[in-house]
């Protein structure tokens, strides 16, 4: 917030905010159906991960920042307490 | 050989023809030998907004189909000497476009001219794959709109795994061009600005054209918005045009007339 702000109080919540912040959870969302290589992968890691634990299914989320993307794995074990 | 630049974006209308025509007169005004072709089987218009509709006899579809020779279907362009524009085919449709013919043709082209200049038609379908598919460089035109930005951020996910370079290991030289920005639409909050969409979209900027209405004056009459000498968005062509060869050009000060609340907030930032 800007001093000018600060002084004189500010608007409610902009538009383009609102723009930016519904576009990055979209594409946070669509960018992780947009690899090509994702099925291939999960399936690749659910073979791997089935060696050791029971799994049904993994999520993989990606995400773009910059210069950085990112690949966020998420295994869901069957009744991990007992394997 | 020349370098054949794409100009492309995953939503319709957001000004690609126009940027294409732009860009294709203001580097061939740069002394380099430029083909603008059109890529938008059926829907053509780059024709019109190049002011060569009146002089096309063939097109590119006529060229592979081997009904006539390039040359005869290239058009040149009597302002801008060194531009030639080759139509695309307004009766058939995109489905017209063979992989190897358009491949043959691209590479024909890439040994008479410096740049190749194509107008991909929008969507992700086939046109798309066909003009994206031989691209040395793309440039993805956005507006500051939620539907511009996701859709731009789309096309650039699946430019690499369309195209012949990235196959052989090279990577296509990918870059953003902001069309209609709202300067004082940014400011008072109301419009998306160039940082937020290079931050959402994560890849370099090489044009922002201001909106500007002598755009739609400029292709009433089929003159390019770039001759244009006192207008904002031709100068905006004219630098994005220089950028494109390689020289580093200050990006335009696009500020608007500031009223007096606003030179207050100014002064107190």
């Amino acid at each position: 917030m800007s001093l000018f702000e600060a002084i004189f109080g500010s608007k409610k919540k902009k538009s383009a905010d609102a723009a930016k912040d519904r576009l990055k959870i979209m594409l946070a969302h669509e960018r992780a159906h947009s690899l090509p290589y994702i099925d291939d992968l999960k399936k690749d890691i659910i073979e791997v991960v089935k060696k050791y634990a029971q799994v049904n299914d993994i999520k993989i989320k990606t995400e773009k920042n910059q210069d950085i993307d990112y690949l966020e794995v998420e295994i869901l074990l069957n009744n991990p307490s007992k394997s | 050989m020349g370098t054949v630049i794409t100009v492309t974006s995953g939503k319709g209308g957001v000004g690609k023809s126009t940027t294409a025509a732009n860009v294709a007169v203001g580097l061939a005004n740069s002394g380099k030998r430029v083909v603008a072709v059109d890529f938008d089987i059926g829907l053509r218009n780059l024709d019109m907004i190049l002011g060569l509709e009146n002089r096309i006899v063939y097109d590119s579809i006529d060229v592979m189909e081997k009904r006539c020779n390039l040359s005869q279907a290239l058009i040149n362009d009597k302002r801008a000497k060194d531009l030639y524009f080759l139509p695309a085919s307004q009766t058939r449709d995109k489905t017209a476009l063979k992989k190897e013919k358009v491949e043959e043709l691209i590479e024909t082209l890439k040994k008479d001219f410096d740049y190749i200049v194509l107008d991909s038609p929008a969507g992700i379908e086939s046109g798309f794959e066909n003009a994206i598919f031989l691209a040395d460089q793309a440039l993805i035109i956005a507006t500051p709109d939620v539907s511009s930005v996701r859709d731009a951020d789309r096309v650039i996910g699946i430019i690499d795994a369309k195209s012949e370079k990235a196959k052989n290991g090279g990577e296509v030289s990918k870059k953003i061009v902001i069309n209609r920005l709202k300067p004082e639409m940014v400011e008072s909050g109301e419009m998306m600005s160039i940082n937020d969409i290079l931050n959402i979209l994560a890849l370099p900027l090489v044009g922002v054209i201001p909106e500007d209405s002598k755009i739609i004056s400029a292709t009433n009459v089929g003159e390019p918005i770039i001759y244009d000498k006192n207008s904002l968005a031709g100068e905006a062509f004219r630098r994005l045009s220089k950028r494109i060869l390689g020289e580093k050009t200050e990006f335009l000060d696009l500020k608007s007339k500031k009223g007096f609340v606003n030179f207050l907030r100014g002064l107190f930032k």
